[in-house]
């Protein structure tokens, strides 16, 4: 790494501050019950603390980058955006040549994205190199001097942004690789041919609101209908509502408004147990935080909301339940050295079998709702988890598929819906030309 | 015994069990040289422990019914213990248990019922009590969030005063004031509602409650062991969101075993009143929650643990004051090994941890 | 009257006192995201040894010194185990309870023998020249023993630590966000670590004023339960200095009306102003007055990475 003139590669982040390189995390390390100033003051005062002086210090910082922020103010009382200050002015404390970003506005409600933007100028303005790391070209367009754009780690496209090309960068964004998994998918019997068109409703969601515990939108009058044997995509940067929706369609969160039904049952506010007794098959996004018990067996697992079928005066069955799992091992392709071994010993790609097979044999099974279903999967468990997927809708449950992975969407489903900031911004057919469209809305073009 | 063993590989086990063994030797190895240093006879100690613990009929029943309080706590707090919830509350559990017993007991009516009735009514009165008691707590921590460290443990105060009140009013359970010197206690209660004896010799002050703190041992272990409500608990504890997910009652089932504990503990107060004590007088509960929150504590969840641990402090206890009276050693000997045991179990649960780490 | 509510301030604050010293020490490690369940064999065993050590050299002061050098002694052990082996404070600070109560018995057996009860070497009171003299404030304030006027002191002195200096504010930090503190470069268990031994020698304080300076002698389990009231204590003021100190004053009241009402003709009975604090805790921390809001990172260990 070339860094002021020198070739240096720094060892620590200590080290890189010291030499002049601050960065804003995604995640503050701020103590929300402490004031900003004694928060910037943490591991910087020694002795008897002097706030005066270290207000002064802030608002000093504050003026000259043209922002306002109360030195007084309790951290845990303030907007994102302010906490996000309070970062950046620590960071600015220690006079920093260089400023790095990282998706600063993905936390950020609209309305404080544009100061956030006129901060970063005014840093740069001041003699500082500022390095803004985000998925929204429409930021980008409108304060950076230069672009670059990483995919899977690699920089595809580099552009000075007074001749840069939108298309172009959009197109490098999204990417045109044909990657193994579309050909898998697409030597199957029947690709996405026929969408079916069944009568009636497998899922509605109808203007479902969530705000989150500072007020904040998190998912904003959310209106989708998935017809039983349809595959819907869900494309969307991460962070842009698809937890909270996750959550709520699981049953796990009340929303602040709008309804949420599976079949003809309304499901709003009625509990997880409901939803899979209503048929609502649940693939979470966070693995080991909602669909399983890591500690507990393989069959325990596989069988965790079903267990009462294996119980008799209280006892529960346990031969009779490890036979089940041995079998419903097999059909979907989960290896493990027995059903009681502890599902922690399993691989990703066989708890996610595991699961998907849990809520696929659901009885009746009349929604799939699966989040991310194939992160940090093989290639081999991708496959499997789709083909059970498309499997599941062409007998003819509706599937709403969350991904973030636009080509495995674009692969899998009949339509894709783009969600952007929680709201459903588009939507597209799943189509190989639609991507270059599809990107665009992912990343807020035409949304800010 | 199938049914009581802990499922886990025969050499963790091992390993997880040598662990209190060797804080227990080494406590008592501390405790033996407290006595040389104190300048008594350490064989005459020993002697005057092994005659008040098992010497007489009466020592061995006076010993096991101390155990079987103890143990009937552990029981509720591994139950307890195994939604990851820990229940500190055993004192003041065993406490309303105690009013809830004499108030029935002292109840002509109750006295008057047949088939032995007049025995149960208490004893069922005294476990809904504490279970109420433990419950009340499980709604505060569903409810309000109440770590329920604290709330057992400020309602375990409430309740020991609650009996302090109880035994100092006339208008409660005291007996009715003769003289000045009227002690603060209740009246003793009819005969027809003590526990009867188990052996017949009347020697021997051991009751059937022995009986029922291995019925109730036994269903724990099959509980824990073996029915669908124990792994409820188990997954509730270890992954309360997955739990919800997979439609479990996650609230209603931390209250049951917040409950289940209580009970436990109110039972223990019943017997405790029912079987030895029959009156009530303040400081009633005398201990024994904290102990069998000990004994809970180091069985790790085991069933057999508990029942082991139960015997142990409680000759350990009977042991402890025959040496007092016998050999002049302070039974307070006995809390110092007991403090002893619970912070070097505490203490090494990392070592055990890393130890099964290593293994796998 | 007026006398009777002269007398009856200044046991309030009597009693209050022990209160007060072993819930301002317990607040620092709590605030830290250390809670000590064996605040009260802290201060048993600080009883103890202050009583001996007064009982040895004659010397109350030594004694006072004796007391809060045990307690820290205890302490430091309580850190080691709570900080370094990340054991289960919770049943860490029960054990030491048994263990204090036990071994407190057990020497005082010993070393005392039959002459229980006998009379150890005092602080004296310090009547301060001029205002113990006044009609109603003179009764009420001023004819203390000496460590009362030093516990206000200590008191002030730690709330002046917590906010106003920087290790108050590296102990606020790692009981709330110790990853956090440790990337601001806070030494997150050498502050716990601090914290937990601030909370040990007051602790001891608390224990010395039990048996040097109120009651003059050593009794078994003397504390009788005020280690247990100051964590109430701590509940219930919020984990707040100033909160946590009316809340002593509180329980001190309702402890001191038990003695005053019946002299006053007033019958309440006992048990329920001995309940009161642990009932006004229990509300407390039932959320009833006002959400409580305890540091977030209570009890629970700090591991770099983890």
């Amino acid at each position: 790494m070339q860094f002021g003139g020198k070739t240096w590669l720094p060892p620590s982040p200590a080290e890189a501050l010291e030499q002049g390189i601050a960065m804003v995390h995604q995640h503050f390390s701020l103590v929300p019950r402490m004031t900003v100033v004694e928060n910037l003051m943490l591991g910087q005062a020694r002795g008897v603390l002097n706030r005066a002086a270290f207000a002064a210090r802030i608002s000093d910082i504050a003026d000259r980058f043209g922002f306002v922020l109360d030195p007084n103010a309790v951290v845990g009382e303030l907007s994102v955006g302010e906490r996000q200050r309070a970062e950046i002015v620590k960071c600015l404390m220690r006079d920093p040549q260089l400023l790095v970003l990282d998706e600063p506005t993905a936390v950020l409600p609209p309305s404080e994205i544009g100061a956030l933007l006129d901060i970063c100028r005014r840093v740069a303005d001041s003699g500082r190199a500022v390095i803004l790391v985000t998925h929204k070209l429409a930021e980008i367009a409108k304060v950076a001097d230069k672009v670059a754009v990483l995919r899977t780690g690699r920089l595809v496209a580099q552009a000075d942004m007074a001749t840069a090309d939108m298309g172009a960068l959009v197109q490098a964004m999204v990417g045109r690789e044909v990657k193994p998994l579309d050909v898998a998918l697409d030597d199957s019997e029947d690709s996405a041919v026929a969408p079916p068109n069944q009568p009636g409703f497998a899922l509605v969601c109808d203007g479902l609101t969530v705000l989150d515990r500072h007020g904040a939108t998190r998912l904003d009058n959310f209106t989708l209908e998935v017809r039983p044997g349809e595959i819907v995509g869900l494309a969307g940067v991460e962070g842009n509502g698809q937890s909270e929706l996750g959550m709520v369609l699981a049953g796990l969160l009340a929303p602040t408004e709008g309804r949420y039904f599976i079949g003809d049952v309304e499901l709003t506010h009625a509990g997880a147990a409901a939803v899979t007794a209503a048929g609502g098959g649940i693939v979470p996004e966070d693995r080991h935080a909602v669909a399983c018990v890591t500690a507990m067996s393989v069959a325990e697992n596989m069988y965790l909301n079903k267990l009462d079928r294996f119980t008799r005066f209280g006892l529960l069955q346990r031969r009779a339940l490890n036979e089940a799992a041995l079998v419903q091992m097999k059909e979907f392709d989960v290896r493990a050295a027995g059903p009681d071994v502890a599902f922690s010993g399993l691989s990703g790609g066989n708890q996610q079998k595991a699961v998907l097979g849990r809520e696929l044999t659901l009885d009746p099974l009349v929604a799939l709702v699966a989040a991310q279903p194939t992160r940090g999967l093989d290639v081999s468990a991708v496959e499997a988890v789709y083909r059970q997927i498309r499997a599941a809708a062409r007998r003819g449950v509706g599937v709403l598929l969350i991904s973030s992975e636009l080509d495995e969407l674009i692969a899998v489903a009949d339509r894709i819906a783009v969600l952007y900031r929680g709201r459903l911004v588009g939507e597209r057919p799943a189509e190989m030309n639609e991507r270059g469209a599809i990107g665009a809305l992912m990343s807020g073009q035409g949304a800010i | 015994m199938t049914v009581l063993a802990l499922k886990m590989p025969d050499r963790r086990r091992l390993m997880a069990l040598s662990i209190p063994f060797a804080a227990v030797v080494g406590s008592m190895a501390i405790g033996l040289l407290l006595i040389a240093i104190s300048g008594k006879s350490v064989p005459d100690a020993i002697e005057a422990f092994i005659d008040g613990a098992f010497g007489t009929a009466f020592a061995v029943g006076a010993s096991i019914n101390r155990a079987v309080a103890l143990a009937l706590i552990g029981l509720g707090f591994i139950l307890a213990a195994r939604a990851n919830l820990t229940n500190v509350g055993g004192e003041g559990q065993i406490a309303v248990g105690g009013i809830a017993a004499t108030a029935f007991a002292l109840w002509q009516p109750v006295a008057d019922l047949p088939l032995g009735l007049a025995v149960i009514v208490p004893l069922l009165a005294g476990t809904l009590a504490g279970a109420v008691w433990g419950g009340i707590a499980g709604v505060m921590k569903v409810r309000f969030g109440t770590n329920e460290v604290i709330s057992t443990l400020l309602l375990g105060f409430v309740a020991l005063l609650m009996v302090y009140w109880c035994v100092q009013s006339t208008a409660l359970l005291r007996q009715p004031q003769t003289s000045s010197s009227t002690l603060p206690e209740s009246l003793p209660i009819p005969d027809a509602t003590k526990l009867p004896g188990l052996t017949g010799d009347p020697e021997s002050p051991l009751h059937i409650g022995l009986v029922l703190c291995l019925l109730l041992a036994l269903a724990t272990a099959v509980v824990l062991q073996r029915s669908t409500f124990g792994l409820r608990l188990r997954a509730i504890g270890l992954n309360e969101l997955a739990a919800r997910r997979a439609g479990m009652p996650g609230s209603l089932l931390l209250v049951v075993a917040l409950g289940i504990a209580g009970g436990f503990g109110g039972l223990t107060g019943a017997i405790m009143l029912q079987g030895e004590q029959f009156y009530l007088k303040a400081g009633f509960s005398s201990g024994y929650g904290f102990d069998g929150l000990v004994v809970g504590l180091l069985s790790r969840g085991s069933t057999l643990g508990v029942l082991a641990g139960a015997l142990f402090f409680g000759f350990l206890r009977s042991g402890g004051i025959s040496m007092e009276i016998m050999a002049g050693v302070p039974a307070a000997l006995t809390l110092v090994i007991q403090g002893l045991i619970v912070i070097a179990v505490a203490g090494s649960v990392i070592l055990v941890e890393k130890l099964e780490a290593e293994q796998r | 009257m007026e006398e009777t509510l002269a007398i009856f301030i200044a046991s309030t604050l009597r009693l209050a006192m022990p209160l007060m010293l072993a819930a301002s020490g317990e607040l620092v490690s709590e605030r830290a995201g250390v809670l000590n369940l064996s605040l009260e064999g802290m201060m048993l065993t600080a009883a103890f040894f202050g009583a001996l050590g007064s009982w040895a050299t004659g010397n109350p002061f030594l004694g006072v010194g004796c007391a809060v050098l045990a307690a820290v002694a205890l302490s430091a052990v309580q850190a080691w185990l709570s900080v370094n082996l990340r054991a289960n404070q919770l049943v860490v600070g029960i054990g030491f309870n048994i263990l204090a109560l036990g071994a407190t018995t057990l020497l005082y057996r010993i070393i005392f023998g039959g002459l229980s009860r006998e009379e150890i070497p005092g602080l004296p009171k310090l009547s301060v020249p001029g205002l113990s003299d006044l009609p109603f404030a003179g009764t009420a304030f001023f004819q203390q023993s000496v460590i009362v006027y030093f516990g206000f002191g200590l008191i002030l002195l730690i709330w002046w630590m917590l906010n106003q200096t920087s290790f108050g504010l590296a102990v606020r930090a790692v009981g709330d966000e110790p990853r956090s503190a440790d990337k601001a470069g806070i030494p997150v268990a050498r502050t716990r670590w601090l914290a937990v031994l601030i909370t040990g020698a007051m602790a001891g304080m608390a224990g010395a004023f039990i048996s040097i300076a109120d009651i003059h002698t050593f009794t078994e389990n003397m504390t009788n339960g005020a280690g247990y009231l100051a964590l109430a204590a701590v509940i219930f003021g919020g984990w707040n200095v100033g909160r946590t100190i009316a809340a002593c004053l509180l329980f001190g009241a309702a402890t001191a009306l038990q003695f005053q009402l019946p002299a006053m003709g007033i019958h309440v009975p006992t048990a329920f102003l001995l309940m009161l604090p642990y009932l006004l805790a229990l509300l407390a921390v039932a959320g009833v007055v006002g959400r409580l809001d305890p540091p977030t990172a209570l009890t629970l260990p700090f591991q770099r990475g983890k």
